[in-house]
């Protein structure tokens, strides 16, 4: 396993049926906006250590595997 | 949305050594098109996709795959070796 070249983060999400206001867009086939060769959006998200993990943390040290998971059956 | 608890009492479960995220308030999920919406009866729901994404030390997506191949990691991993092959010896 690659551990020295590639962190791993997993943005574990269950899935959400909360309405928003007021409308959004209907997509039937969802597609993801993010493409090849675009510079990654910052964020701030809260680790499961309570710490706060913000992807520029990694700029010139690390390659970053973000790995988006829904129903990843935490529990949660 | 999982929890930091919720991701720590999973991570202890199945011995996870790299960070759990919780996006909360959805915002990463926006900013990164992975959030969507569908109307239905007059309400808005919103879910997000399974995705894998590659971003390399600049900051830039290197590799991304949605949806079922998504559930399957080994070609995001194969993308991360082949990066890190690239980087000059030091």
């Amino acid at each position: 396993m690659n551990r020295k070249i590639a962190l791993g983060l997993l943005v574990a999400i269950a899935i959400s049926a909360a309405p928003v206001a007021p409308k959004s867009t209907t997509s039937e086939v969802a597609k993801m906006t993010l493409k090849v060769g675009d510079t990654a959006p910052d964020f701030t998200l809260l680790s499961d250590q309570w710490k706060t993990v913000k992807l520029s943390d990694y700029h010139g040290k690390k390659n970053v595997f973000l790995a988006i998971y829904v129903l990843a059956f935490t529990g949660g | 949305m999982d929890s930091p608890a919720a991701n720590a009492a999973f991570a202890k479960q199945i011995g996870i050594k790299f960070p759990l995220l919780s996006d909360m308030n959805r915002k990463m999920l926006k900013s990164y098109g992975v959030l969507k919406g569908y109307d239905e009866q007059n309400e808005t729901y919103e879910w997000a996709l399974r995705a894998n994404i590659v971003i390399d030390k600049q900051g830039i997506v290197q590799f991304v795959e949605e949806g079922d191949s998504a559930v399957d990691p080994n070609t995001a991993l194969t993308m991360c070796t082949t990066l890190h092959k690239k980087e000059p010896a030091k």
